[in-house]
């Protein structure tokens, strides 16, 4: 039984490093093996329990079969292996901060696993002890050309960091600035703590978060309506009646930049760098409270505080272009739209 | 009943008076309160007929008659902010940050020394029972030293305070001035506490009198704890201030000043992190003797310091990331921008920085424990299993450190498509974290058990259904807290909040019933082979320095942070700090001086250590059969 589970594993691993290497060499797309929208962040930790797994059954498979492969190679490949993946598997491309830090991570995990105990550590390091020894002529020619390769590619790591380049700065935005403990809008100022979307109604016209919340579009594979939940419907009154209005005045303004699938995708968002929020993604608005929302469209990037560095929005003043009840309204239907609920305090 | 000896009548007397100096601060405490509400508001009422001013609590929204001035408005100038030809704030920030690590150095050793002194009280194997005595007073040794270094660390802060912040100290030192007399007699209670348990050591060493000397650690934790206390009603008014008016006034009630938003999930916060400090410095200490050992009876004893000194550290480590998450919520509540500047805005770099920290806090302990392993025989058995427990941890840490904003060149925002990405994205908000941080801690618990049970077999008769119990108990933990991680993206905000309490009363549970019956099975269990104390690799102990480097960057860390948070303000939203530095640092700068601050306290602590060492008593070498797994073989060159 664990025989013919290893050799499943072994024949996942074997999979894996020919896809990847497909990938690498691009003759198979990144997009061959789909990452499924909604399912991707699961989908990449279970590919990489399904490669750990398989390399493990390669591993007992090939030391069955009598040609054990070297500890020091295992923990090298695997390294290599991770690295690769990140940057020809996982797309859109990852940022090379992030790849580093993920990279960095791994290689102490390598460490971890083939120092665990002294029986691997020692099986670790003999190639390396081999080649300072140099007791054969193939390691006392290693060693020499490692004296000469070593500093070479230490000189070429410092000549690159040193070397001036041309690229754009790096930019640490901070893209969700705190925001004022109240505002001005039109007049009248609003708690950003305490105030509420004045059309998260019922049907009664009663404030209701239970009765909104239970009428936004379902996430998951694609969005869809709640049956009997359709704002487009005539009849609808409250919360759904406003959602509509609030659709209205997306469409007639926001969606040109945010997108009609407010993905931040819109017919000019690539105009701007950066290209404008993405309301679908778990990090914009499905942290932050309604508030929070209607701050920042009553404000625009003018508005944005010191905090906002550096004010990388062009997003305007909606508050010199709509009521505050339409601004309410729009925040609504973004809501609504994407599946989320706003964030709230007990 | 034994005669009244002098000893015990000696004993119980020093007992009592640490008791009289514990309770003496009280007692002169119990009219404050009474001075701070009514006294002024009488003389108030003589001079200006009825007429009395009152004001609105700023937290508490409670009337109270006011009794002290405004918040000062300080202006720019040697008036109110003097200075050396340099940043007074970072003169302030590293006196603060040094006596913060000895403070906590000091506060949490006795609580070590009282662990490890009732272990060896009530530990029937003698020579064992010795051991810890000795452990105890060696680490009570240490912090002696400490002790006097904090006092002056102490003294210097209040001195850089006064020359450099004079009307922010003024103020300060004005709102706490009911209970600023009680904070010096605790010191005093402390250091008389302190010595009497110190010197009293030798002659409270059997019977009812070991058990007087113990019930005095109780005495001198509760006196060093109800000063921490104190100390954090100071930053809590800060961060979060009550018991005032809008502009700063003092409203007669010093207990809302003490009691603000943020006292109580800052006490707890700050105890564990003092614990987890503690560990982990005396296991610093611990793993440089063992490196420099020239004998394999010190291998063993340093080994054997290392392990006990690092257990109670992570014991407290674990908990600390869900009082760091209370402590969290509880900002949040108090102030929805404080929040966001701190996880989502200015600050949310630092936290990143600081998810690193804590797992290599974890990633370091299990590590050691894996180590550990090493110098048993019969732990063989679950080496091999250590590389799925390796990625158990990587893939809890990535996800724990991975940032919701990326740094990344305009390039590569636009190869992207959008500030967010779409996979790692998801991994960058509290719910993916909540699942990060609590696969970590299990699978560290897991570490542990491994660990207990390495070098035994259980013989009790349910032995495999127990083992398939506790597999299956890990493997659903495991799926509960990941379930609830993917969970967490399709509810409401303040529903996804409260899911942290399943996620960690998973863990909680891992922790406290796996542990209750893994004693339960390995009680009476067959021994594969003694704990070989001393035969532990070197990587082990670089393991240890690691991790208590990693505490104490952290420490500085998130101090840098919580202190931070207030942006320009001296106290929040209620006196505006209008010095010239009035402004958040620049990441690279902070962790610079994170740096600096942590360099400094190892190199004090050294000295502290050396000079711990002049007065070193040799200890028996016959005590040495008591190492729990007995004797020490003579270790090989482990590790190199």
């Amino acid at each position: 039984m664990k025989a013919l589970l290893m050799w499943v594993g072994a024949l996942i691993g074997v999979a894996g490093i020919l896809l990847l290497a497909g990938m690498i060499l691009n003759v198979v797309p990144s997009s061959a093996v789909r990452l499924v929208e909604g399912y991707m962040p699961m989908q990449m930790l279970f590919e990489l329990t399904c490669f750990v797994a398989g390399f493990a059954g390669l591993s007992y498979v090939m030391s069955a079969m009598g040609m054990p492969f070297p500890r020091f190679w295992q923990g090298i490949g695997f390294w290599a292996f991770i690295l690769l993946y990140l940057k020809y598997r996982v797309y859109p491309p990852i940022p090379f901060s992030v790849r580093a830090m993920y990279g960095t991570v791994s290689l102490v995990a390598v460490f971890m696993w083939v120092s665990a105990s002294e029986e691997d550590w020692k099986k670790f390091k003999q190639p390396i002890m081999n080649v300072l020894d140099a007791q054969t002529g193939m390691n006392k020619l290693l060693r020499y050309a490692y004296l000469v390769l070593l500093p070479i590619l230490i000189g070429g790591f410092s000549y690159n960091a040193m070397m001036p380049k041309s690229e754009e700065p790096i930019e640490l935005r901070t893209v969700h600035p705190a925001p004022p403990a109240s505002t001005k809008v039109h007049g009248k100022t609003y708690t950003l703590q305490t105030s509420q979307n004045p059309y998260r109604v019922n049907q009664e016209g009663k404030y209701d978060q239970e009765y909104t919340n239970a009428n936004i579009v379902e996430q998951g594979m694609g969005r869809l309506m709640k049956p009997n939940a359709n704002p487009w419907d005539d009849k609808n009154q409250g919360y759904l009646k406003y959602v509509r209005e609030g659709g209205e005045i997306f469409f007639q303004n926001c969606h040109f930049c945010h997108g009609d699938n407010l993905n931040g995708r819109g017919l000019h968002a690539f105009a701007f760098n950066p290209i404008p929020a993405n309301f679908t993604d778990p990090g914009t608005i499905a942290q932050l409270q309604e508030t929070f929302i209607f701050w920042r469209v009553s404000k625009g990037g003018i508005g944005l505080p010191n905090e906002g560095f550096p004010w990388a929005s062009v997003m305007p003043p909606w508050e010199q272009h709509l009521t505050v009840d339409e601004i309410w309204k729009v925040i609504l239907f973004e809501y609504w739209h994407t599946g989320y609920y706003p964030r709230t305090w007990d | 009943m034994a005669p009244l000896t002098g000893k015990r009548v000696f004993s119980i007397m020093a007992l009592c008076m640490m008791v009289g100096l514990l309770l003496l601060p009280i007692v002169i405490a119990l009219p404050s309160p009474a001075i701070g509400e009514e006294a002024p508001a009488g003389d108030t009422a003589k001079k200006d007929g009825d007429k009395v001013e009152k004001g609105r609590d700023v937290y508490y929204k409670t009337e109270g008659i006011v009794v002290g001035a405004p918040a000062p408005k300080t202006t720019d100038g040697p008036k109110d902010y003097p200075r050396y030809n340099f940043e007074s704030r970072v003169l302030i920030w590293f006196a603060n940050q040094q006596h913060l690590y000895y403070g906590s150095f000091v506060l949490a050793v006795p609580i070590f020394c009282m662990i490890i002194e009732f272990m060896g009280v009530v530990t029937k194997d003698k020579a064992l029972a010795k051991r810890y005595d000795q452990l105890a007073y060696d680490f009570i040794k240490i912090s002696l030293t400490a002790y006097s270094l904090t006092a002056i660390l102490g003294g210097i802060l209040i001195f850089t305070f006064l020359t450099l912040y004079p009307a922010f100290f003024g103020y300060l030192s004005s709102i706490f001035r009911p209970v600023m007399h009680i904070y010096a007699l605790m010191f005093v209670a402390e250091s008389g506490t302190l010595y009497i348990y110190y010197y009293g050591w030798d002659k409270m060493k059997e019977g009812f009198l070991k058990w007087i000397h113990l019930s005095m650690s109780v005495v001198l934790n509760i006196i060093g704890t109800l000063l921490m206390f104190l100390a954090n009603s100071w930053i809590g008014f800060m961060m979060s201030p009550a018991g005032v008016d809008e502009q700063g006034r003092y409203l007669g009630n010093i207990w809302h000043v003490i009691h603000t938003a943020l006292w109580n999930p800052l006490n707890l916060h700050r105890i564990l992190g003092n614990m987890a400090f503690g560990g982990g410095v005396v296991a610093a200490y611990a793993a440089y003797k063992f490196l420099a050992a020239k004998t394999d009876e010190d291998r063993a004893h340093y080994d054997w310091m290392g392990y006990i000194a690092m257990a109670l550290g992570v014991a407290f480590l674990i908990p600390l990331p869900f009082a760091g998450y209370w402590l969290m919520r509880e900002v949040y509540a108090y102030r929805q921008q404080m929040g966001i500047t701190l996880m989502g805005g200015l600050l949310a770099w630092l936290f990143i920085i600081q998810a690193t920290m804590i797992g290599i806090l974890f990633l370091s302990s299990n590590y050691y424990l894996w180590q550990a392993m090493g110098r048993m025989r019969g732990a063989e058995k679950y080496q091999r299993y250590i590389k799925y427990l390796v990625f158990l941890l990587i893939c809890g840490f990535l996800v724990f450190i991975t940032p919701h904003t990326m740094v990344m060149t305009p390039a590569e925002l636009k190869a992207m498509g959008g500030q967010q990405h779409p996979v790692l994205g998801n991994f960058g908000v509290m719910s993916a974290k909540n699942g990060g941080i609590n696969v970590m801690i299990t699978t560290t618990v897991l570490s542990f058990i491994w660990y207990m049970r390495g070098n035994k077999v259980s013989t009790v008769s349910w032995a495999k259904f127990g083992n398939i119990f506790m597999g299956v108990f890990f493997a659903c933990a495991y799926i509960n807290i990941i379930w609830l991680a993917i969970y967490g993206y399709y509810i409401p905000a303040n529903v996804r909040v409260g899911l942290s309490v399943p996620q960690v009363a998973t863990t909680l549970s891992c922790l406290f019933f796996m542990f209750a019956l893994n004693s339960v099975m390995m009680r009476g269990a067959k021994q594969m082979g003694p704990i070989e104390w001393g035969k532990i690799s070197v990587r082990s102990q670089y393991a240890l320095i690691m991790l208590s480097t990693a505490f104490t960057w952290m420490m500085a860390l998130m101090g840098y942070i919580r202190s931070s948070v207030r942006l320009f303000w001296h106290v929040n939203e209620i006196m505006r700090d209008n010095s010239p530095w009035a402004y958040t640092h620049t990441v690279g700068f902070a962790a610079n001086m994170i740096s600096f601050n942590v360099l400094f306290f190892w190199i004090s602590i050294l000295f502290v250590f050396w000079m711990g060492s002049l007065s070193a008593k040799k200890v028996p070498v016959e005590a040495r059969a008591g190492i729990p797994g007995g004797v020490p073989q003579p270790a090989p060159a482990a590790g190199h």
